[in-house]
């Protein structure tokens, strides 16, 4: 469609190929970098949330030994959630609005409220639950400011009776129920931002939330596995074989049902090949070459697919250490791969005019609120966060918990 | 007779949740502004926030008011289409006060309109300046009756 | 006991409280909805946005590509400088199929440069290639369900009663949400205010009872503007649409567009 003639009328513009329309004529795309990360993060978590679930809901003991730190990770990426929404706006100091006149109709505006309910109602509560028994010991046995912080977030609660705590188990039990919708709602909202657009044939697609539900699992576990082991690593602890194999059977498993939705995806897009689809194959093949192809195909998918399988098939014959290696390495791969993931969507359906006759290019800056020096800051900030959440309630000077779920939980020798 | 009681925890929580709700109602009164919800979802001052930007275009009405001798001359040629201020410029400040003195016209206007294009319409009138007599379009027609010469 | 009763105590107050906090915006709306606007010293008077409906017509077989209407409409509405235009108009060149390949045409080529605001270069394509050429002008197509308000998460941007689909940018928070949502990438986001920003209907000239500044200017009746709940007997708008087959922008997208074109090509969109 767009060959050698339409190129010489679009020489005067040298990021352009073919036809845009004049608006879309920008320096970078509206939406960069901080877009890119903010699903990321949002996936984190509820990949990371549903992993927890998993030991609460569906009573997977191997699980017990990261189901705080899967927890605490949850809690420290959702934090961080909201800042690249907060940055990338013209007028941040504006944001408040979204919260006092909230427009129902906009994805974006219900994410507000979702992301309330998520924080306060569901990861915040269950933290709560599941920690007082220990908040309140520990305030009892810690000195200083830590011990003073203790008692605070016991909220002045301290009735620790069996009756007491066996309330809290119940609770929590119900908040992972109440949790795990919440954490799709949380994550194929933000789907949805993008598959609402109905205007972007890259986005405006019924599939994009449950792609983005299935890859935020796949991201969430990847990130606990990857969490757990450094932390074991940092700690010079033994890692929990039986544990660690879990994780990355449940990994293998999300990974595989996320391959085939998104290849169904792409099979439905090629089948039904409707109109722009000619511009979208440009893209695939120019403007999102390496990463769709090597980021998120090869990196982030074939190569833990196939490294997982085959722990699937012969874990008793891999001796340990290189077990262990083999699901880090493909932890981090898929962590890459889903970021990868990310930029596709969120890049490419900024990549081509909507007028579906040309592409535009993009030179990403450093610098800047478009650059990505920032998401870079802000992608390091959970993870901040997480340091000292597990200082504070993972920390191995703190006396070890009643045996719950979580009975072996991390930090804890074996 | 034992009475339900909420157990400490939950009567706790229940207070924080009343809290932050209470709070984020009282905040809503403060910071919704007064107009929201007018007409529809939005604030309904801004309708009139919009519409009190100075117009810069005086609209051809505007200078016939005063010279409607040319509007009548114009009405029975080609250009009758044409609004004034297409070839004049804006020049609302001049309609409102006779003594601003309007902008002149730029003297290459001609040819941004009939200037032969392959994709202009056919019916247009247009030249090829190279084909074309003269250097000046002024020479031989009069802009506002355009098929008569001066 | 007696911290309990303490407790319910606070609980009946706090209810109160909250009871009276919650109907208090409502009251307000309804006492706005009451008041009299366009009331301040700028605005123009007695406009009422109830008692209008406004539509645009245009006419890509009257556009003669001059471009006066996008630089009319940068110098009217102040638009920043650069790539963002409230309105614009595309050139679009259609070549003559290769011989022997048996097709009805060959290549579209499309392109406008700076908006067309400053007219268009030389046809790039020898005239003997071209199958058909024409200009079409664009701008916010007036949706009746326009997707840009649909995604606005605060309620900045609007459709009035009268149609025009608007922009409050005090209340903007400039998230470009609405940009992305617009198939016709009529939204900008204005590197000046930083928030979004679009064709306004130049609602400071309609409600003044002037023509926008593109409808006015333009040399060629190639826009015409007007009210469909104040139609005169002879008016152009009433001419245009009985006369003409009439056409939106992308209709598959159910966007209802209020701005209709008579004599588009298929390559349009």
């Amino acid at each position: 469609m767009t060959t050698g003639l339409t190129n010489t009328v679009a020489e005067a513009i040298p990021t352009f190929q073919g036809y845009v329309y004049p608006n879309e004529a920008t320096l970078h795309p509206v939406w960069s970098t901080l877009i890119v990360i903010y699903p990321y993060i949002t996936g984190l978590v509820a990949g990371a949330f549903i992993m927890a679930s998993l030991v609460r809901v569906f009573n997977v003991k191997a699980l017990a030994p990261v189901y705080r730190l899967s927890m605490l990770t949850a809690f420290a990426f959702l934090l961080c959630a909201p800042l690249p929404l907060l940055f990338h706006l013209g007028h941040p100091e504006r944001n408040y609005e979204i919260m006092m006149t909230p427009h129902l109709t906009s994805p974006m505006a219900v994410f507000g409220f979702v992301y309330a309910w998520y924080l306060m109602a569901v990861l915040l509560l269950e933290l709560w639950f599941d920690f007082r028994q220990d908040l309140v010991k520990w305030s009892e046995v810690t000195p200083g400011f830590q011990g003073v912080l203790y008692r605070a977030l016991t909220l002045g609660v301290t009735d620790v009776s069996e009756q007491s705590v066996r309330l809290d188990m119940k609770m929590e039990w119900i908040l992972s129920i109440v949790g795990i919708p919440s954490a799709f709602l949380l994550h194929g909202y933000v789907g949805f931002i993008f598959g609402s657009i109905k205007a972007n044939p890259w986005w405006g697609n019924v599939l994009m939330p449950i792609m983005f539900i299935l890859s935020a699992i796949v991201s969430g576990i990847a990130l606990c596995v990857f969490n757990y082991l450094v932390l074991t690593w940092i700690r010079r602890k033994t890692v929990d074989m039986r544990c660690l194999d879990t994780m990355a059977m449940f990994l293998f498993y999300a990974l595989v049902v996320d391959a085939v939705v998104e290849t169904l995806d792409v099979l439905h897009r090629g089948f039904a090949a409707e109109e722009g689809f000619a511009v979208l194959q440009t893209m695939i093949r120019e403007k999102l070459f390496y990463t769709l192809n090597l980021g998120q195909v090869i990196i982030g998918t074939l190569v833990p697919l196939l490294l997982l399988g085959s722990l699937q098939l012969l874990r008793r014959r891999v001796p340990e250490l290189v077990r262990r290696r083999m699901i880090f390495g493909s932890g981090a791969m898929i962590l890459i791969g889903v970021l990868a993931m990310r930029w596709n969507v969120v890049m490419g359906g900024q990549f081509f005019s909507k007028s579906l006759r040309g592409v535009m290019s993009y030179k990403m800056e450093f610098a800047g609120q478009e650059g990505w020096l920032i998401s870079a800051v802000i992608m390091c900030l959970p993870f901040i966060i997480l340091t000292v959440l597990v200082k504070l309630f993972l920390s191995e000077r703190l006396p070890a918990s009643e045996p719950g779920p979580h009975a072996a939980a991390m930090g804890q020798p074996h | 007779m034992r009475r339900f009681r909420l157990p400490p925890q939950i009567l706790r929580l229940v207070l924080l949740t009343l809290g932050i709700v209470g709070t984020y109602l009282v905040a809503r009164t403060l910071l919704v502004p007064e107009s929201f919800g007018a007409y529809g979802w939005y604030r309904g001052a801004a309708l009139e926030e919009i519409a009190s930007r100075t117009p810069v275009f005086a609209g051809k009405k505007a200078c016939a008011e005063c010279h409607a001798d040319i509007q009548h001359k114009l009405d029975k040629f080609e250009h009758k289409t044409l609004s004034c201020e297409a070839c004049h410029g804006a020049n609302r400040e001049h309609a409102l006060n006779h003594d601003v003195v309007p902008t002149t016209v730029p003297g290459s206007l001609c040819l941004r309109c009939h200037e032969a294009n392959p994709s202009r319409p056919a019916w247009f009138k247009q030249i090829v300046v190279k084909n074309h007599y003269g250097d000046k379009c002024t020479d031989c027609h009069l802009p506002h009756q355009p098929s008569q010469s001066p | 006991m007696k911290t309990q009763f303490n407790r319910r105590g606070a609980l009946a107050r706090l209810g109160a409280v909250l009871a009276g906090v919650l109907a208090l915006p409502v009251a307000r709306t309804a006492k706005a909805a009451v008041q009299n606007f366009f009331t301040s010293s700028g605005a123009p008077k007695g406009y009422d946005p109830t008692e209008h409906k406004w539509l645009i017509c245009l006419d890509a077989t009257k556009c003669i590509g001059c471009g006066l209407c996008a630089e009319a409409c940068k110098k009217e509405n102040d638009v920043p400088q650069g790539p963002y235009y409230r309105t614009w108009v595309e050139r679009y060149i259609i070549t003559k199929p290769k011989p022997g390949s048996a097709e009805t045409r060959g290549e579209t080529l499309v392109d406008s440069p700076a908006g067309g605001m400053h007219g268009f270069p030389e046809c790039p394509v020898p005239e003997d290639q071209i199958e058909q050429s024409f200009f079409v002008p664009k701008l916010c197509n007036l949706c009746e369900h326009p997707p840009c308000v649909q995604v606005c998460p605060v309620g900045a941007t609007f459709k009035a009663p009268d149609g025009a689909v608007l922009i409050d940018k005090n209340y903007c928070i400039g998230c470009a949400f609405c940009v992305q949502a617009c198939p016709y990438g009529a939204r900008f986001l204005s590197p000046v205010t930083h928030t979004a920003e679009k064709c306004t209907l130049c609602y400071h000239r309609t409600t003044r009872g002037l023509k926008p500044a593109c409808v006015e200017i333009c040399p060629a009746e190639a826009r015409i503007f007007g009210d469909l709940k104040n139609l005169q007997p002879d008016d152009p708008l009433r001419k245009f649409y009985e006369s003409n087959r009439t056409q939106v922008l992308k209709p598959h997208l159910g966007t209802g567009p209020r701005v209709l074109y008579a004599g588009l090509d298929e390559e349009v969109r």
